[in-house]
């Protein structure tokens, strides 16, 4: 009996030691939220790997659409159920408004210093690779050559183009700036791109769907996501991307910020640092097709030069135009509400 | 006179509400009870969010206002709650006489075999999703798609027909996503039928015309109204088929209350353009419940 009672309280002891002993730290995994699929597959093999090998720390994902984690993250604002998130640049405004990601302080993301200005968006969040929304169009399908924004109003592409619509900022900045304006006075582009509307083929509301419309050739032109469009290239279909000649690509960066909340401050900044270092980032090049945000990062030489894909200050000075983060945040709605009636309107 | 007896000696059918609150039936009310408190629940914050000031570019929200029920009258909107309407109206007629042939040859046949077989082909669509189906059309419909390209090759046209991203496209596909249940509600509603009225029509000298016209068709509107009213709401509310097959086009209610909330994040906007469409459908299920109504055996005139 006694025997008996000694065993129970040395298993007791045993188990609550153990429970103690363990390094709570190394076992409490650093959870990332980000895209699902090819995004999140890249970004466990080129950053959590490595990281969990650095530190010991694993990391789990939370995946889904940009929005759909924005929901969650507001209902779970305070007690996060993440402790990094990646999001695009315009949508982590909404994050920072709301109080969701944290201040950063760059002195604990020493590779912060390596990178192009363009990536510092923020004091809450950074870039970590870059792409444009440009023209990308099937070479087996449309025969003359487009290579600048203006073509895309020629009658003979008409019934031909997809656009994005559930953001129409690409689309409404160029059309200003060809028209003399910017996405601050957007109205300036209004009168020609209602010109535009014959066209129009469809819009897209995904990736996925603007890739179906290119394969299927139903939209056989489109403004469309550098990253899709090398994506479609790599399957084997007939894509050219274009370097507008009038107008650089629109200029999209993704960006990763820490959760206000987060009790795994310290392991969060290693993880962004890592993101952000040299080797990390020549990888991600490699697995997105995207520009990268370290300005030392070797570019594949097939890669060079193409839209998107920005090496030194003078070609994202040159090639690319940069919306402004807070006004396409604010205008947003507005450039919604006048897209959906008077261009996708029939 | 056995059966009337023991009818007599079996006690009464307990009853919902009986003098003094008997405990038996307000424990069976309880859980309908919880789960219709959820429900009215949410409808609640959803009303409550619809009167929220919308701020652009925060996800915070202002004070009260009723701006967001107001900017439902916008030209873009009503054009989408029109479109919404006449899709569905088309879609529940279309749908009822699509499948009506089907549904009598289910609960008709005498065939086993014939049975297994149409049950399998009505029921079939449900393992494939709404997203395969949808893009099943897609290949379909397309300009380069299976209907074109055969009519290319024969000749018959010079240029491919435009059905894709356009309401002919989108109700096609609702149609063919409505099927499935419309047939499964009218089958059950004909083998309800008692076939010796239709032998005694014969009998009488009908012909099948005529005999499908005074008895069966009347005697099967149960169903009809049933399976329309399902079709008609859930059609009401559709979203993957206008969102793919319209390619932006074709904006319905659910598109629009996603635009609003997804892409301009303004949930107080696209709350208040629930609302409304709420409204709208209970109005208009009505309004169809009342109407096929009058057209039972013995409705009101």
């Amino acid at each position: 009996m006694v025997q008996q009672r000694r065993f129970t309280l040395t298993l007791a002891l045993a188990l609550l030691l153990g429970a103690l002993g363990s390094p709570a730290s190394a076992a409490d995994p650093l959870v990332v939220s980000t895209w699902g699929g090819n995004w999140k597959d890249t970004v466990e093999r080129v950053i959590a790997k490595p990281f969990t090998q650095k530190t010991g720390i694993p990391v789990e994902f939370e995946v889904g659409g940009t929005i759909d984690r924005l929901s969650k993250a507001r209902v779970a604002k305070a007690q996060p159920l993440v402790d990094i998130t990646f999001t695009t640049t315009h949508v982590g405004r909404l994050y920072i408004s709301d109080g969701l990601f944290q201040k950063l302080d760059l002195a604990k993301i020493p590779n912060a210093r390596e990178i192009f200005r363009e990536a510092i968006r923020s004091d809450f969040h950074l870039g970590v690779w870059a792409y444009v929304y440009t023209i990308a169009y099937r070479t087996d399908q449309v025969k003359a050559e487009i290579t600048k924004w203006a073509d895309l109003w020629d009658p003979k592409f008409a019934r031909k183009i997809g656009l994005p619509d559930f953001d129409p900022s690409h689309i409404i900045t160029v059309s200003a700036l060809l028209g003399g304006g910017n996405e601050k006075d957007w109205q300036k582009g209004q009168e020609r791109l209602r010109r535009l509307k014959p066209n129009i083929a469809a819009f897209f509301s995904t990736d996925a769907q603007s890739q179906d419309l290119m394969k299927t050739g139903e939209a056989p032109i489109q403004v469309m996501l550098s990253v899709n469009a090398f994506h479609l290239v790599e399957q084997g279909l007939p894509v050219k991307l274009v370097s507008p000649k009038d107008v650089g690509g629109i200029v999209g960066i993704d960006t990763v910020g820490i959760m206000a909340g987060t009790k795994k401050v310290e392991a969060a900044y290693q993880f962004l640092n890592l993101a952000l270092s040299r080797e990390v980032q020549e990888q991600l090049v490699q697995g997105f097709k995207a520009g990268p945000v370290h300005a030392k990062a070797r570019v594949p030489e097939k890669l060079r030069g193409q839209p998107g894909v920005f090496t030194t200050p003078q070609e994202w000075k040159e090639k690319a135009y940069i919306l402004d983060d807070e006004t396409r945040a604010k205008n947003l709605p507005a450039w919604k509400e006048w897209f959906n009636a008077s261009i996708v309107a029939k | 006179m056995a059966r009337d007896a023991a009818e007599l000696s079996s006690p009464p059918p307990a009853r919902l509400t009986e003098g003094g609150g008997a405990p038996v039936p307000a424990l069976c009310l309880a859980p309908a009870l919880v789960v219709m408190a959820a429900f009215a629940l949410g409808l609640a914050a959803l009303l409550q969010y619809s009167l929220l000031e919308f701020i652009p570019g925060s996800l915070r929200t202002g004070g009260l206002t009723s701006r967001n029920f107001q900017q439902v009258v916008a030209p873009q909107y009503l054009r989408a709650i029109w479109e919404t309407i006449l899709l569905s109206v088309a879609t529940t007629l279309l749908t009822l006489v699509a499948s009506y042939p089907v549904a009598y040859a289910l609960a008709r046949t005498r065939s086993t075999a014939l049975r297994s077989c149409l049950l399998i082909l009505t029921l079939a669509p449900f393992f494939t999703g709404a997203i395969v189906r949808t893009y099943a059309w897609i290949l379909v419909l397309g300009n380069s798609g299976f209907i074109n390209s055969f009519l290319l090759r024969a000749g018959l046209l010079e240029n491919p027909y435009q059905m894709l991203f356009t309401s002919k496209g989108v109700l096609v596909g609702l149609v063919h996503f409505s099927m499935p249940v419309m047939i499964l509600i009218l089958a059950a509603g004909i083998s309800h039928i008692d076939p010796t009225y239709e032998r005694a029509a014969a009998s009488l000298g009908a012909n099948p015309v005529l005999t499908f016209l005074r008895v069966t068709l009347p005697l099967s509107l149960p169903g009809v109204v049933s399976g329309s009213l399902v079709v008609f709401a859930w059609t009401f509310s559709a979203f993957p088929t206008p969102e793919l097959l319209g390619g932006g086009r074709v904006k319905m209610i659910a598109n629009v209350v996603k635009d609003l909330a997804l892409d301009s994040f303004n949930w107080p906007g696209s709350a208040a353009f629930a609302v409304v469409a709420l409204g709208v459908t209970f109005v208009l299920v009505a309004a169809v419940a009342r109407s096929v109504e009058r057209l039972r055996p013995g409705g009101h005139p």
